[in-house]
């Protein structure tokens, strides 16, 4: 009996690893080789993945064909209005500036000066319309 | 764009950035938020909560990267965390995560039912189509609708979603064995023949 990876495993794992295959993804599953030299040699399992193929390309076409709903004319006013809004609202800048200065002198008299200095700017958009501030999602 | 021209872009400017480059994707939102809240009324809130998050946290968004994938993110979150919380929507099983690839019991499709299939799925009316995935799981809806229709992909999914790609890959496999199931359903009452639930050959 020769040892083919296809033979290590059966039809079921092959047809469950179809979804990996179609989404391009077959390094995912658990025996990428044996599943593809399963497929080579099994015209079953070989015929069942073409037929998934097609019949997913004809569901994302009918998919695609159904839900193509465009949103009304209005939402497009009503959000640039409000985003024309939350555009305009107050941008409050606040910046903290710090200069830190240290002077050493050891006991032979050497002087060691440093200065640091630390900035930091906070910007914050403050809508009066909600009163909220913007943060994160 | 460095971190720095950011924060020195003025209010307006970043305004007319973010309608020029989010408001084209308006139409793709409205559809998915369709299918996400399964009503028009809410679909547009949905849509307009989605722009109004996302221009806030805009100066987080780093150019250059997908910002037609961010959307769908902020859209998701918003869903999941807001609306969902009001719709009461039916939420799978607990044991979505047990090892469907074992438990399933895979067959082969008997030849006759191939071809049916397909042309059932050639001819079903739009409406059928949008009740049957309407019909799925929620999270089976959003895994097909975002993989099939929208053709993220199964990473982009993971973090659209906030979900492990494995995770990912169990509900697009259900989701699609599901829906498949269903349209085969509409296709009988229309006439066709098909046998899309399997039959060993």
């Amino acid at each position: 009996m020769s040892l083919f990876g296809a033979e290590r495993i059966g039809c079921p794992e092959v047809l469950a690893s179809i979804v990996f295959i179609i989404e391009d993804a077959i390094e995912q599953v658990e025996h990428p080789h044996e599943v593809r030299d399963h497929i080579d040699l099994c015209p079953n399992c070989s015929r069942q993945l073409d037929h998934e193929r097609l019949t997913h390309t004809f569901l994302v076409d009918a998919l695609r064909r159904a839900c193509v709903e465009k949103a009304p004319e209005s939402l497009y006013e009503s959000i640039h209005n409000q985003l024309v809004g939350a555009g305009s609202a107050t941008e409050v800048v606040t910046t903290f500036s710090m200069t830190e200065i240290s002077i050493e002198i050891d006991e032979f008299g050497n002087v060691e000066h440093r200065e640091v200095q630390i900035e930091e700017t906070h910007v914050q958009h403050i809508n009066f319309d909600d009163g909220l501030p913007g943060g994160k999602i | 764009m460095t971190s720095k021209d950011l924060v020195l872009e003025s209010a307006s400017d970043r305004t007319i950035r973010f309608e020029r480059d989010a408001l084209v994707f308006m139409d793709q939102l409205y559809a998915a938020a369709l299918r996400y809240t399964r009503n028009p009324e809410d679909a547009r809130d949905l849509v307009q909560d989605t722009y109004m998050k996302a221009f806030t946290s805009f100066h987080q968004f780093e150019e250059g990267t997908n910002l037609r994938a961010w959307l769908y993110r902020v859209l998701t979150t918003t869903f999941i965390n807001s609306y969902r919380k009001k719709q009461r929507q039916p939420l799978i099983a607990n044991n979505e995560l047990e090892d469907w690839q074992i438990s399933q019991a895979q067959s082969h499709t008997s030849d006759l039912g191939k071809s049916a299939e397909v042309e059932a799925l050639e001819n079903l009316p739009d409406s059928d189509i949008k009740n049957a995935l309407q019909e799925l799981p929620e999270e089976f809806c959003m895994a097909v609708y975002l993989a099939d229709v929208e053709g993220f992909s199964y990473k982009e999914i993971a973090e659209i979603v906030g979900i492990p790609a494995g995770t990912v890959m169990s509900r697009l496999h259900r989701g699609r064995k599901l829906l498949r199931e269903k349209l085969a359903d509409y296709a009988r009452e229309l006439g066709y023949t098909t046998d899309a639930k399997g039959e060993n050959s």
